[in-house]
């Protein structure tokens, strides 16, 4: 589990762009479902079918992409002004390394003006995506030659293996929850399920939940789970406003999420000794849950998240036991959907 | 195709109220002999078949931003609210005019100090003494749009609601173009209603139409003007521009680069795009059922929303050959 999720943290795959990612995760899946299809947006689908005759269609889903940066202008002088593909805080990105996607892969670096030639003005005003630049070190000739406006780019950061389980690097946000996908696909190979299982790796969830969308509109399940990230402890942080890491996967509720699957969810938790934690979001949650919902006629939908300290970063860190016990608990949810399960849920 | 441009240029239609465009965009395609449906919410389509083959949308809105009435006040001055993007900064003093031909102008309230002016803090003056006589020419709900002529130096062509009349322009000279071709592709020309409000025209024609692929037809901002208030390598007179992304789609990276690489086959100037602020048909399109690969072809525009927006000739003869071309291409 370790290895796939720094195989896939070091992989690059930014919102609209995530074909190069999606090979090494369809290559991983493959053993343990029958059949994988690639939808007209390129969301993965992986389909596992279940034992019953009027199998109940579960879809389960994790963004395979991550926010990323796009080229807006190229200057004079060869230097690259760029807007961001999901929601970077430009705080964090004075300094960072980046993979250029232009005619050529190119190495590069966020460049930005120092403190020291700041005016107080500057100073006051913090920073703005507008300020930064990608320099290449390419004389402006070749720059315009090779880099195109439009071409994109990702932020390139080793993966760390830190003390206990804590694991942290680029775009844990959320190819810790494919990981968690994949781990549900092992262990159901333990269990006979009755449910049609789609796992989907889904697009341009950075971007505005895209590819749940298309996707959720193309299996028509009877019931979506989107397991994505949340925010993990930190010094600073309210407790009602972060979830603890190491302590499990966390099961949101709220008008997204259909009380009876979160409620299931818990129960499963329980009854298998997973830990697992609660939580709770007023409004549609900013995961692929809130496109699940209102899909079609209306989805039963639950969310599942992984804890993550520093999301939208270069070094998000989780915990290996979390994204497993994630894994685990889907697989045993799985196991236990059924066709009067599904029915009940129309009962609300 | 000058004459053309100012028909629907001149033409009334903000979102909602697309009937006037409609209709002279139908006396346009009843010229060129062609056929077209027009869907619940008023898209109007143009079928070209083909014996087989990929089925693509092209889709120009054929909309454009509007006020419309909210109140009217007792002295007969008419408040009014947006439909679409309406930049409040730029009102004072324009004229705007009725589906009826009815014309007003718009004044402001004092604005006290730094304070951005807003649009609650304008009215639209019909010239009535009173609401009685207002109420006679005017009713809550009714919708003006800008009042003004098109006019054209050299290469360059300015008028109201070149957004998106401009890229109607482009789909008619194409059809028009593309004459009794055999194409390789099955092709729906769709003048899209209430983009402005949202894309909620190319939301359904897509959903009833199920295409394999979508193309959007629009106007795109620019920054080659002093001190433009984004950066954007995207100039006028430089070619169409090849949409990669704006805050409604990311292209689908396979329309682009067959986008690109006709362009380069047929040697027609182009520009690749990113658009940080607006979207196109294209968004809603390519969310449609189980998802559709889309792109967008962009004419370079100054001064969108107001009502002297202004492309170049070039890039709009650019654009159609881009458009025409293609359309031949077997390589969808």
């Amino acid at each position: 589990m370790h290895e796939f999720l720094e195989e896939i943290s070091q992989k690059d795959g930014v919102s609209g762009y995530e074909k190069k990612v999606g090979e090494v995760i369809a290559e991983k899946f493959s053993p343990y479902i029958d059949e994988t299809r690639a939808d007209p947006l390129g969301n993965l689908i992986f389909y596992k079918k279940g034992q019953g005759k009027h199998s109940p269609r579960l879809m389960i889903c994790a963004h395979m992409d991550e926010i990323g940066l796009i080229v807006t202008k190229v200057e004079e002088q060869g230097f690259l002004r760029f807007t961001s593909l999901g929601g970077f805080d430009a705080r964090t990105l004075p300094g960072q390394e980046v993979t250029i996607y232009g005619r050529n892969i190119l190495p590069g670096l966020i460049g930005f003006k120092l403190p020291h030639l700041l005016t107080e003005q500057e100073k006051n005003r913090g920073v703005k995506m507008e300020d930064l630049y990608l320099d290449t070190g390419l004389p402006a000739e070749v720059v315009q030659r090779l880099i195109p406006v439009g071409s994109v780019a990702a932020i390139k950061r080793n993966f760390m293996t830190l003390r206990h389980n804590s694991r942290a690097g680029k775009a844990l946000d959320d190819r810790a929850g494919v990981v968690s996908l994949w781990q549900c696909a092992k262990e159901l190979a333990k269990f006979k399920h009755e449910a049609d299982l789609y796992l989907v790796a889904t697009v341009q969830e950075e971007v505005g939940t895209r590819g749940a969308v298309v996707s959720t509109y193309g299996i028509s399940p009877d019931v979506g789970i989107a397991v994505d990230v949340c925010h993990g402890d930190f010094p600073g942080a309210l407790e009602q406003e972060v979830s603890s890491m190491a302590q499990g996967p966390v099961v949101t509720a709220g008008p997204n999420i259909h009380p009876a699957v979160g409620e299931r969810l818990l129960q499963v938790a329980k009854d298998y000794h997973l830990p697992h934690q609660r939580d709770v979001s007023p409004g549609p949650t900013g995961t692929d849950a809130r496109a699940i919902q209102i899909s079609l006629e209306g989805i039963p939908t639950g969310l599942l998240s992984i804890p993550l300290r520093y999301m939208h970063t270069s070094v998000e860190l989780v915990d290996l036991e979390d994204v497993k016990d994630t894994g685990l608990l889907l697989a045993y949810f799985t196991a236990g959907v059924d066709r009067t399960f599904v029915e009940g849920l129309a009962c609300l | 195709m000058r004459g053309l441009i100012e028909r629907l240029c001149t033409s009334y239609g903000p979102a909602g109220r697309e009937e006037q465009v409609r209709a002279a965009i139908i006396t346009e395609i009843v010229k060129l002999n062609e056929s077209y449906t027009v869907d619940t919410l008023g898209n109007l389509v143009v079928h070209k078949s083909a014996a087989a083959g990929k089925k693509i949308l092209v889709a120009a809105h054929m909309d454009e931003i509007g006020l419309m009435v909210t109140y009217i006040e007792e002295n007969g001055f008419l408040r009014f609210t947006n439909l679409g993007g309406i930049p409040p900064g730029i009102l004072w003093g324009l004229r705007v005019v009725f589906a009826d031909g009815l014309v007003g102008v718009i004044g402001q309230e004092k604005i006290e100090g730094t304070r951005k002016p807003d649009l609650k803090q304008h009215y639209i003056d019909i010239g009535a003494a009173d609401r009685e006589e207002a109420q006679a020419r005017v009713k809550i709900g009714d919708s003006a749009v800008y009042f003004a002529p098109v006019y054209q130096a050299g290469k360059r062509l300015s008028a109201k609601s070149l957004d998106n009349r401009i890229g109607c322009v482009v789909l008619l000279e194409t059809l028009k173009r593309l004459g009794g071709l055999t194409l390789p592709v099955e092709v729906y020309f769709a003048f899209t209603v209430q983009e402005e409000v949202g894309l909620r025209g190319a939301r359904t024609a897509a959903y009833r139409l199920k295409p394999d692929y979508g193309l959007a037809v629009d106007v795109t901002r620019v920054g080659d003007t002093p001190e433009p208030d984004f950066k954007t390598g995207v100039a006028l007179g430089k070619g169409p521009a090849i949409k990669i992304m704006d805050s409604a789609v990311i292209c689908h990276p396979g329309v682009t680069r067959l986008m690109q690489d006709v362009a380069e086959k047929k040697g027609i100037p182009f520009q690749p795009e990113v658009l940080e602020r607006g979207g196109t048909d294209a968004g809603a399109i390519h969310l449609t059922r189980e998802g559709v690969p889309s792109g967008a072809l962009s004419i370079p525009c100054r001064y969108i929303h107001t009502p002297a927006e202004m492309v170049d000739l070039d890039d709009v003869e650019n654009s159609i050959a881009l458009l025409t071309e293609l359309l031949k291409s077997t390589d969808w």
